[in-house]
Formats: C-alpha cells, structure tokens, sequence
C-alpha cells in the first residue's frame, strides 16, 4: 500500500471519506461554472453509496473532485475532502498518484475508450501491479489472471493474451472492473459503469459490483442518472441537483419517504413496467438551472411543482428528518408535509404543460 | 428463439406495413463470413398502431428498422407499405415512397448537420421536394417547431449544439413530421436522454402521434420505455423474432424465455425487488456464427437437445399472443382455429 | 494502472455547459495569426500595386552608384533598403513584385489542388465502391511518384507541348502552378475522403436520405460544409510548403522567366553568399514570413472550426 498514506496518520476508526462543504468551479468562457456548490456528507467503510443526478447536477464532477481527478488549471476547489481522516483535497498530482489505484480506482462509462486498444489485456492489468506493488512479471500475470477469474471472465489465461477489440463489451467493463480491482482499492468509483450496456449484461455487472464489494470490504460510490441502477445496488443514495446536495438516505428510507419533490419527480419520470401501456409519464418541466448564474433560493424552484414563495427567495438547507436520524434533505416543503399537501390541492389536475 | 414463421401476421385492411422474411446481411471485411443481422423475420403494424422493437444491441432490431426504409436494401424478403411493393421499387419512386415514413434516430446531436440552422434543417425536406411556396413552407416550419416546444425564433439563428439533447432530439422530430409522413420509425430515440428528458419526448411521440394520425415502430432495448409506448412488442434475439404480444400481454405473462430474462433485467426503482433479482449469465453471441437451432439455446434455461438442433416455429400460445420456443414457460391455452 | 492516466472529459452524458473546460486562448497563436494576416494582405497589396507606390523602384530600374550600375553596388541601406543584387536591381523591389508570382503560384496550385482532390476526395468517400477504389489507385499513385521527378517531368513535358487555349497561352508560371496543383492533389483528396467516409455514416445524412434527398444534394448540403473547413485548413497550411516548393523548384532552374521570384533570387544569390548576404536573405525572409504567415492562419482556422466541432 502507499508509504504516503501509511507514513501520516491513518485513521481507521473514523469514516473513510468525509465532505465537507466541498466546492468545485470551473473557470470558462462564460464565466465560472458551480459544477459542485457546497457539498457535505461522509462515507463509511465498506459501503455503498450511489450519487444520482441529471446530467449537469455535478455527479461526475463531485466524484472526479474527490479522487482529485479535473484538470488542476481550471478547477478551483474549496472545502475539505478528508480520505482515512487526511486531508487529500490539496494534494499535487504526484502526492494523488499514491492513493490512485492502492486507495481509490474508477471505471468509466464506455469501457473501450478506457482500455488501450494496442495492449493486451494481461499487460494492461498487469503493468500496475508491477509498478504498485513492485510485483515480478510472473506474479503479475498470475495476479491479473485470478483476477479476471474473480470478474466472472471465463478462460481467464487465454483471455490475457487478447486485444481489448476481440471482447465484447460487458467483457470490457469486467476488464476495467479487474484493472480497478487489481491493487486492492479502498473505494471504487463506478462512474456510469453499465449506461453503455444491455441491460442483461448490465444487471450482471451491478451484481458483479456488489459482489467484490462484499468480498474486498470495499466502499463504492456508483454515480448514475438511473434511480432504477441504485435502488438494488447501494447501501446509501445521493440525490444531487444543480451541483448541490438535496437528499441523502439509506436507500430503503430514501424510497420508503422520499422528501424532496426533485427526488420524487425523478422516480415518477421513469416508466414503470407495472403501469399498464400508455400510461401518462409524469416529467419534470423545464430544464437544470445554470450553474454560471444559479437562481437564489431553492435551485430545483423553477421546476418544482409545489413551489411557494418561500423556495425562490431562500435556500433551503439540508435537514435531518425526524424518522431517521441518517436521511437529510433540502426542502421548504418537503413532500409529505402539510404544506406540501396544500400545494398540491392547488395545482390544476391536468397540468402536464410542457415547456422548455 | 428462432422464430421464424408467420403465425403472428394479421390479415387486416388496416394493414399499413407488411415485412416478410426479411433478411439482411453484411459481408465482414473480406473474409467471406456474415453478418447475419436479420434472419428472415416477418412483422406487421396497422394503422395508427405503435410496433414496438425490443432486443439487445446486435439483435438486429436497429437493422430491420433501416431495412423497412430500404437503407440499405434488405438482402432478400419484401416490405408492403401503403399496399406498393418497397424492394421492387427503384429509384425516384423509392425517393417519393420514402418521404411517406421517417425516422429519429438515437444520436439527437449526430442526427443533424452541425454546420446548419436548425431552422433550415427542419426547412430542408421541403424545400427538396418544393412543396408550397418559401412563405407556407416557413409556416409549416415554424408550427412544427412551436408544436414540439422549440422556439422558432432562436432556431432560425442557432445550430444544434447550441441546444441540450433532449432539444435536438425535438428538433428530429419536427424534421421527420414535416413531410407528413404515416410511418414513423423511431431508432432508441431516448436511449441517450436523462429519464426526466426521456420522459418528456415519449409523452410528446404520444401527443403527436394522436395529433397526426401516425403509425409508430419504436426500437428500444428497455422493455419498461417500449412497453410504456406500444401497442404490440416484438421481441428480438439475434436476428430472429421471439416472442410477438401485446404489451400489457408480454409484461403479464411472458411466454419467451428470453422474454422474462429481459423482464428481469430491467432495474425497478424499489429496494425491495431489486433485491431478490439475480442476473442471467452469459452475453448473446456473435451474429456473425449463430448456434444452430433456436438462437437463445446457449443462454436458455430450459434449454434441452431439441433447442440446439431444430428451430422452434412461431405459434400462438394464448389469443394475440405468440412464442417462438419449444418449451415455453407456461402451457398454451387450447385455441380453436 | 490505466486509470492514474486517465484525464477527465466531459462525457456525452454530462451536459458541455458544466464540464467543458474552455481554457483562454493562448496568446501567441492568436497574436501569430494576426500578424501572418497583416503581413500577407500588406504584401499583397505591396504587390499588386508596385507600379503605384512611390516607395517601391520601378521593376527594371537599376541602382546606379555615381552614375553606374554596379554589382551589389548597395548593401542595405536608406539608399536601397535591402541592398542591390548582381545585376545592380533594388532587392526590396524585386522581393515585392518577386511576390506576384510566388503568391499567385502558390494560390493558384492550391486552388487546383483543392478543386481536383476535394472531388476526387467527396466522390471515392461518398459512393465507395468502385468510384473509390478508381480514386484512390489514381491518388495511389501520384503518391507513389517522387514529387520532384513529377515536377520536372510535367514542366519539360509543358514546355514541349506549348498549349495555347485561345488567347491564354500557358507559360511557366501557368505550367508550374498546374504542376503544384497536380502534386497538392493526393494529400487533399486523402484527407476530403477520410472526412467523408466519417461523415457519411454519420446519421444526419441518414436522415437527409431518408427524406428523399439525391446524392447531389446530400454532397453539396449534408457533406460538403462539413469538410470545407478542414480541407481551407489543411489548404492554407499547404499553401506554405507550395509557395517553398516553387523556391525550390527555381532554386533548380526551374523557375519562371521572366518576372523575378523569391527562389529565383535565392537561387541567383547564393554563390555571392559572402559577397552579398542581402540578395539572398531577403528573399529568404519574405518566404520565410509568407510560409510562416499561411502556417499561422491554417492553424487558426483549425482551432476556430475546431471549437464548434467539440461543442458537438
């Protein structure tokens, strides 16, 4: 494991990642762009955690931001990210290298981009156990074929001797999830692991996820836009919206009471296989606040169908409720409350105006 | 799931588009193997009906959809539309029969030219076929763009990346609605969209379809979005049909093996199922050898010997509903014929 | 591991706004694209107008030094600001009206150039096949032919054959701009028919055939303004090595006659090299800018084409 993390203090009591009031801007032509605004939550050893988002609410850039992958020159970064009780958030690229592979690992959305097309398979696993963990060549290679046996690749040791061209691309994935896997992260980062993928291939995946995970007492965080790839799959869920935080639960509580209108919208837009056909979808008007000039108040007001007066000029913070102590939530008028009730008595029946 | 057959085919006025057997076929590099994307499949869709396509990538569902535009030409097997004979047709009468369906494609941002108006890129159909004068194809323009939600003043000035996916997407569809075409083919239109975007144009297909009196073919891999908007589904295996019902039919009790896997699938937003669901091995193989038989025996629980040798024939195993399989996973219902 | 290497892009899914990390423009290529405009619209004009101005020598008045024309009578000076050659010529004027030639040579071939290889490019990438496999074996083998053995080969074989076309006879700055474009047509056809083959399996075509469109129109609407800023780029870029070509080839003796060019003079210079540095660095320099200064524009509209493509 890395001199680096095990030279300064490793907490091991304590959580394994800690945000707080994390803040991620980029600089562009049109201004400074809040990708991530504020964001404040911790992660246990050996979770899950899913951050779910449209695109634009700064998932990715919040996943990236604690890995400390973005481009040093346009980012600027506030707050503290504080991994084993250290704090990594001013770390230089070189100190990150320690903890990138041995600590943290990442696999991305379209596996094929993130493999080397020119280098086997077996190399490509194998090169950063040799460069970690100081591994001979045949260990490494051994190493990378029991790993591509733990990923569920069948004949492993033919399979390290091909191109990433001659797989499939569930294959891939299982690929990158090994490469991932290979120095014993702490925490991995699935970043839209299976949007490229069917959707067979993709409940195997998310199976395959969960299953390392329980095996290596793994944390991991899966950022997705699906609700549907959380629900069975993490421990904990993050809603995010216009780079801001609106709801954090344990998944259970999170879908048995969901609080934020954002949240519910989200899960009422996707089309439920129980509904019978053509029934009306109900969407979320309008679309993602900008986030070069985000709105005062509630960022989600705009869009919100119980919105009062209250939401456009104050912004709500993030409050526990009072069932559970772990689910938090930023809302005026969270659903479910009398004044939510009152709002919703107030909107026309029929009201599926759409407008862009 | 082999299916081939034409037990499913309905002999109905309202027949708009009739395909049979068909077959298409790529050449790969030059090898002298095949691509064998559609394998002889038969498919019907009535008028004002939603056909919806459903399949993994490389079961050839995107394929059949190009093939019923003749783009390109299906290696053999006709398409009857509007009672004329597509495959035979050559030509400027293709040219003209086409512009009687359109298509969305998956890609919002790769399905118009990067380097023109938006405005000028929903113009363009017409103006290829010089229908009214500037001043009424403008009109017609510009109705379209309001009806799908897009301003027809910033589209005038504005090229497609200055617009979000789900808004080029739009921008598809008033292109494909402007020559006022019967059949829309929509290739997973809303595979690359947010669920909350997604949600938005398979409402606004909905609204549009009753406006104008379309008869859709919806091709999607996720069984929840196609049941959401068909009327019938056709399920698809590597090249071959499956499985062939109506939708609330097909999600109820679906007959197809491969069917209740795809079910099974589909992530659901509830922690308390997504639990208790386990995934099926395995991924479809190559369409370039598929294994003898029916296509699905590999990956097929119930597979027996019978699978890997014989295709099994499409057969209605309940009213309106039918199977291609040997063994399917409940017993038909006596039919009288 | 190949994740440490890994640098975040905005992936299609993220919305460009938030992600796409649009650092300022450096200023150097900036400031290099406008001074290359300056200097070639101020020699063009320079050019053109030689006859006009008061500050430049007439083209055939000699430098005469107390009343006599002598070899590099001048070095640089108020007199002669770049000195006089052999012939006791003025070398600024001369690098002036050198420029007529070299400029028109080099807009010339590239013209021809992007004319021929842009169709040859548009209709082998857009119908394959058999039109693409003829294509390609005729830029196959303009390839396969050394550049310079062409060159010679066409110009001695222009020279012979003295083609007059009514009143346009075509001389040698006629012949050695056919030959540059002959030889600026393989790269650009190459590069037209990569761009197509990409864009024409891109589904906007697609889409445009499904409307009816006959391949004409798709060439001309769909595909067309698609490859046009890649092929000004890649023109602008070659206009360059063109312009050096056309030195080179006068460097070997195969220059235009009658009015003077850079290579010629470059040529003409270099066995005084020592005598008489400024007859040949001169005209070096203005070949040196020019090529610079089509370099620096080339690369500007890359990068201004570029920005909207990776909006895309």
């Amino acid at each position: 494991m890395s001199d680096l993390i095990q030279a300064s203090a490793r907490d091991l009591s304590g959580p394994l990642i800690e945000l707080t009031d994390v803040k991620t801007h980029f600089k562009t032509a049109r201004g400074l762009v809040r990708a991530v605004d504020g964001v404040s939550f911790t992660l246990e050893r050996g979770k899950s955690l899913g951050i779910v988002g449209e695109s634009g609410s700064g998932k990715t850039v919040l996943s990236r931001s604690i890995m400390g992958l973005l481009p040093p020159k346009a980012a600027v970064r506030h707050g503290s990210i504080k991994f084993e009780g250290r704090e990594i958030l001013g770390l230089s690229r070189s100190q990150m290298r320690g903890i990138w592979g041995s600590e943290m690992a990442m696999i991305f959305q379209d596996p094929m981009t993130s493999l080397n097309p020119v280098m086997k398979i077996g190399r490509q696993i194998a090169e950063p156990l040799r460069i970690h963990l100081n591994m001979a060549r045949s260990d490494a290679w051994a190493t990378a074929e029991r790993l591509l046996t733990d990923v569920r690749i069948p004949e492993a040791a033919r399979r390290l001797n091909q191109y990433p061209h001659e797989l499939s691309g569930g294959m891939r994935q299982r690929v990158m999830i090994a490469i991932a896997l290979a120095c014993g992260p702490t925490v991995l980062f699935a970043d839209e692991p299976t949007t490229a993928l069917d959707v067979t291939v993709q409940a195997q995946i998310l199976d395959l996820l969960g299953e390392q995970r329980r095996d290596r007492n793994m944390s991991l965080i899966l950022v997705t836009h699906d609700l549907g790839v959380v629900a069975g799959h993490t421990d904990e869920i993050a809603v995010m919206y216009g780079g801001k935080l609106v709801e954090k639960a344990p998944t259970r509580s999170l879908f048995a009471n969901m609080k934020m209108p954002y949240t519910e919208a989200l899960l009422q837009s996707i089309p439920k296989l129980t509904d019978p056909s053509h029934t009306r979808l109900s969407v979320i008007n309008g679309r993602p606040p900008d986030l070069v000039n985000p709105p005062v108040g509630c960022r989600f007001a705009a869009r919100c169908l119980y919105t009062q007066q209250r939401c456009r000029e104050e912004e709500p913070p993030l409050v526990v409720t009072p069932e559970d102590p772990e689910h938090s939530y930023a809302c005026w008028y969270p659903v479910g409350s009398p004044a939510y009730f009152e709002a919703k008595a107030r909107i026309p029946s029929n009201s599926t105006v759409e407008v862009l | 799931m082999a299916g081939t057959g034409k037990a499913h085919l309905r002999d109905s006025p309202d027949v708009l588009l009739r395909v049979d057997d068909l077959v298409v076929e790529f050449p790969v590099g030059r090898t002298g193997l095949k691509v064998h994307a559609v394998s002889g499949i038969s498919l019907d869709v009535l008028r004002g009906e939603t056909l919806g396509l459903v399949g993994e990538s490389g079961c050839g569902k995107s394929t059949t959809g190009r093939a019923i535009m003749q783009l390109p030409r299906p290696t053999s097997g006709s398409v009857l539309f509007e009672n004329k004979q597509l495959t035979e047709m050559s030509g400027d009468t293709m040219r003209e029969a086409r512009t009687r369906m359109q298509m969305i494609f998956q890609d919002p941002i790769s399905s118009l030219n990067p380097r023109r108006k938006v405005r000028d890129i929903v113009l363009e159909p017409l103006s290829i076929w010089k229908r009214g004068s500037k001043k009424e194809q403008g009109e017609r323009v510009d109705t379209l763009l309001e009806e799908v939600g897009i301003d027809p003043a910033r589209a005038a000035e504005s090229q497609p990346h200055q617009f979000s996916g789900g808004q080029c997407q739009r921008i598809s569809i008033a292109r494909s609605l402007v020559l006022d075409p019967t059949l829309i083919i929509c290739d997973e239109p809303v595979s690359a969209l947010d669920v909350s975007v997604q949600a938005q144009v398979l409402n606004l297909l909905e609204d549009l379809k009753a406006k104008h009196g379309l008869t859709l073919i919806f091709i999607a891999h996720d069984l929840a979005v196609v049941k959401n908007i068909s009327d019938r589904i056709a399920v698809m295996y590597l090249g071959k049909i499956c499985e062939v019902a109506p939708s609330d039919l097909l999600y109820a009790h679906p007959a197809h093996h491969y069917t209740s896997v795809l079910v099974d699938s589909i992530p659901v937003p509830d922690p308390e199922i997504a639990a208790t669901k386990t995934a099926i091995e395995g991924e479809p193989p190559s369409p370039v050898l598929p294994p003898p038989g029916c296509r699905f025996n590999p990956r097929c629980p119930a597979a027996q010997d019978i699978c890997r040798s014989e295709e099994p024939q499409i057969r209605e195993i309940e009213p309106e509903h039918f199977v291609a399989c040997h063994f399917p996973t409940f017993t038909p219902v006596s039919i009288s014929v | 591991m190949s994740i440490d290497l890994e640098e975040p892009t905005a992936t299609a899914s993220e919305a460009p706004t938030t992600l796409v990390v649009t650092k300022k423009p450096f200023k150097m290529p900036r400031l290099g694209w406008i001074f290359g405009t300056i200097w070639l619209v101020t020699l063009s004009f320079c050019a053109l107008f030689a006859g006009q101005l008061p500050f430049i020598r007439e083209y055939s008045a000699k430098v005469k030094v107390n009343g006599r024309a002598k070899s590099y009578g001048w070095g640089p000076g108020w007199n002669a600001w770049f000195g006089t050659d052999k012939s006791s010529f003025d070398v600024f004027a001369r690098c002036i009206y050198g420029a007529r030639v070299t400029l028109l040579v080099g807009v010339g071939a590239t013209a021809l150039g992007l004319f021929l290889g842009g169709i040859l490019g548009i209709l082998g990438g857009y119908y394959r096949g058999r039109i693409d496999r003829v294509t390609s074996i005729f830029v196959d083998c303009l390839l396969a032919l050394p550049p310079l053995l062409l060159a010679l080969l066409l110009i001695y074989r222009l020279d012979d054959l003295e083609i007059q076309i009514w009143f346009w006879k075509v001389t040698r700055p006629w012949e050695i701009t056919i030959t540059l474009g002959i030889l600026a047509i393989a790269p650009l056809a190459r590069i037209v028919r990569a761009q197509t083959i990409s864009l024409r399996e891109r589904e906007f075509v697609l889409a445009a055939r499904s409307l009816g469109a006959k391949n004409g129109r798709i060439i001309f609407r769909e595909v067309l303004p698609n490859v046009v800023p890649t092929m000004l780029t890649v023109a602008f870029t070659g206009l360059g090595i063109l312009i050096a070509a056309e030195g080179a080839l006068a460097f070997l003796g195969l220059g235009v006659e009658s009015p003077q060019t850079w290579g010629k003079m470059i040529n003409a210079g270099r066995d005084d090299l020592a005598k008489a540095w400024w007859a040949t660095l001169f005209p070096c320099l203005f070949l040196l800018l020019s090529v610079v200064s089509f370099n620096l524009i080339g690369d500007q509209m890359a990068r201004r084409f570029d920005i909207r493509e990776a909006a895309i």
